[in-house]
């Protein structure tokens, strides 16, 4: 269960995130729809530890854990995943580097043994296959040159891997083709299980009618304006956000 | 191959009249036209002294404080190969039957005296070297292995190794030379090199002398029609080090490419002083150096592309990109362009900041500790570089050295 109480959080003494609690226990998968400059890719970066935004109230907890306290590379081994609105480039480190040295820091700090290369090759074959990544693409700098489809579906490919409970979306949807969109639904959907849950963060209800959510929330001006079930997604596709605009004004 | 040669504490380094004590009874079995040569270098750094911030290629670098410092004893350097080589020989024991390309090397100005009249380096070498080596790759010849030189400071002494390198026509070989040694040392290092037509020559360079040593090394090259230069040099150690090449492309459709790592810590300064004289049509130079400075340390990059009237379709780039790691840590770079021709592609670049707030961050949301989030960035900030090594082998191994540095 990922908890969040009454979240408040600034960039340079900006007030971002004004007081957001959420509760999204495990097995489900909760949306968060909301205008551009709402606050939902701070609200991601805060989930995941970012450290230039500084929360000045409010808790987050994953199963009763203090998230706050952790650094980023604590909250990855927590559980925590957070799929980047914008995946970066890291230049000269191979895909598969990558992926080895993120799967094993997470299994170190989990207490677990690092596994061999071979192992993890399996691993990596197992999770690659459908997402439809190719070896060369794993061959390559992370990131560097993909196209937009490419980065998020490497961002599901390390979700897949590093087996988090928690795992946020932000935007995964936005600048797919609709079959691009469909290889990353299916790889989410194929992760969901009793134990894990998923903040799936999107602009438009098209993702949600692949990746069906339990509950959908409104973030507008960093509040969370309204919460519903999934009809509330087609209800703004058909209104839009001005309304949720005025109101949190 | 050459044992070296036991210290010779008569003669002493002293600062402004260096040349004072050269050895006399070597100097005796020379050759007159060589003796000569000598003699000139002497009475120039006689003249000159060594190197001080007031002269424009050294504002950075002050050799003579840091020679001034030591008190240091000349010694033969200790060059050692990994294996012997019909085509590799002992400079000392061929001074007196030395072929004519060597010859007209040993008794040619320094590259650059004429414009800089700052080759004082370069003189102190020819005024007291005992030693090096010879290495006349034969025409047409494709060596697949390369020459493994390890060249080692000896702790209270200064050493004035000379190399003659000539590259005949469409040959094809590797030098990887290795710096290193202990305690106290000043390593003055001239080397000369001949890239005949079509030839190609792969030099690779690591430096990882301890921060007593100082390091100083002249590079002279002149790429005939065809041929193709690539050098590497890894700068890890010495408390200051000075790497100068001067490249000279008489030939056309010719190729220079030059590329460094520079990885320093503590107090180090690590100068990186190029000039490439493009003298011909239709060729390339490319030089690609990479900084990573971190307590106090001091990075210098001069380059400098040199386009004569006659080299028209020059491609030249020239770029240097340095990571601070301290606020400390101090970066000069002066990239200059001289151009005569006016057919030609040429830039130059230079880039200085620290590690980038967002790439970190994402390391770390995949669970990778913040040490070694760094490490890794560090790593592919110096890929650029890495990656532009045609010798796998070296590739490898420059890898593994920066992997043990940011451990370190
Ligand atoms: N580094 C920053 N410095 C100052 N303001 C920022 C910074 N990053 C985001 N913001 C502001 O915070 C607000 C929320 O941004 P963001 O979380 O990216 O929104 P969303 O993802 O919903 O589009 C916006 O008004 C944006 O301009
Ligand atoms: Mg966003």
């Amino acid at each position: 269960m990922l908890k969040i109480n009454n979240l408040h959080a600034n960039i340079d003494d900006t007030k971002i995130l004004k007081g957001i609690s959420l509760e999204i226990p495990d097995g489900e998968v909760h949306a968060i729809m909301g205008p551009n400059g709402s606050g939902k890719s701070t609200l991601s970066y805060v989930l995941a530890g970012r450290e230039d935004y500084e929360v000045t109230e409010g808790s987050i907890a994953l199963d009763g854990i203090d998230m706050l306290e952790l650094s980023p590379e604590e909250r990855a081994a927590a559980g925590i995943f957070l799929a980047f609105q914008y995946p970066v480039e890291i230049p000269g480190v191979q895909g598969t580097t990558f992926l080895k040295t993120a799967l094993n820091a997470i299994r170190k700090q989990r207490g677990e043994s690092e596994l061999d290369a071979l192992d993890f090759l399996k691993l990596m074959k197992q999770k690659t296959k459908n997402l439809g990544i190719s070896d060369e693409m794993l061959k390559r700098a992370v990131n560097v040159g993909f196209s937009g489809g490419e980065k998020k579906r490497n961002e599901v490919l390390q979700m897949a891997m590093l087996d988090p409970k928690f795992c946020v979306l932000d935007e995964t949807d936005s600048g797919l083709d609709i079959d691009a969109l469909k290889i990353v639904a299916d790889g989410v959907n194929a992760m969901r299980a009793e134990n894990r849950s998923f903040l799936v963060i999107t602009h438009y209800q098209r993702l949600l009618d692949y990746i069906k959510p339990d509950k959908v929330h409104v973030l507008a001006k960093g509040r969370i304006v309204k919460s519903g079930g999934p009809e509330l997604a087609h209800e703004l596709e058909e209104k839009g956000y001005a309304e949720f605009l005025q109101e949190a004004a | 191959m050459a044992q070296p040669t036991p210290i010779k504490k008569d003669h002493k380094l002293d600062d402004y009249n260096i040349a004072t004590n050269c050895n006399s009874s070597f100097n005796a079995a020379l050759p007159e036209w060589l003796k000569s040569a000598r003699l000139n270098a002497y009475t120039d750094v006689q003249q000159s002294g060594l190197p001080t911030p007031k002269w424009e290629r050294f504002k950075y670098t002050n050799v003579a404080q840091s020679i001034k410092n030591k008190n240091l004893s000349y010694a033969p350097a200790d060059i050692s190969t990994e294996r012997d080589l019909n085509f590799v020989t002992d400079l000392t024991s061929n001074l007196n039957a030395l072929p004519d390309w060597a010859k007209s090397f040993l008794s040619s100005a320094p590259a650059g005296q004429e414009k800089y009249q700052d080759m004082a380096l370069w003189d102190i070498n020819s005024a007291l070297f005992e030693n090096g080596l010879i290495v006349n790759i034969l025409a047409h010849s494709d060596q697949d292995k390369p020459l493994n030189l390890t060249i080692k400071g000896r702790n209270g002494c200064h050493t004035q190794p000379r190399f003659l390198i000539n590259a005949g026509e469409n040959s094809h070989f590797t030098i990887n030379e290795t710096h290193e040694g202990e305690g106290d040392f000043w390593h003055n290092g001239v080397t000369q090199i001949h890239v005949g037509k079509n030839a190609t020559l792969r030099h690779y360079r690591f430096q990882s002398n301890p921060d007593n040593a100082v390091h100083t090394q002249n590079t002279a090259v002149t790429i005939e029609e065809g041929g193709t230069y690539e050098c590497f040099t890894m700068t890890m150690g010495s408390g200051l080090s000075r790497n100068q090449i001067h490249v000279s492309i008489i030939g056309s459709h010719a190729e220079c490419i030059l590329n460094g790592i520079n990885l320093l810590k503590h107090e180090q300064i690590g100068d990186t002083t190029i000039t490439i004289e493009h003298k011909a049509p239709n060729c390339t130079s490319h030089q690609n150096y990479r900084s990573v400075l971190n307590d106090q340390s001091n990075g210098i990059f001069q380059g400098k592309v040199h386009v004569h009237q006659i080299a028209q379709k020059t491609d030249g780039y020239q770029k240097s990109d340095t990571l601070l790691l301290s606020d400390t840590a101090q970066m000069n770079t002066k990239p200059e362009l001289e151009i005569y021709a006016d057919d030609v592609k040429c830039s130059h670049g230079t880039t200085t900041g620290k590690l980038e707030d967002t790439p970190l961050f994402y390391l770390r949301s995949r669970g990778i500790p913040e040490d070694e989030a760094r490490a890794l960035l560090i790593q592919s900030f110096l890929g650029d570089i890495t990656e532009r090594i045609s010798d796998e082998h070296i590739r490898e191994m420059a890898i593994n050295q920066v992997i043990s540095w940011l451990k370190a």
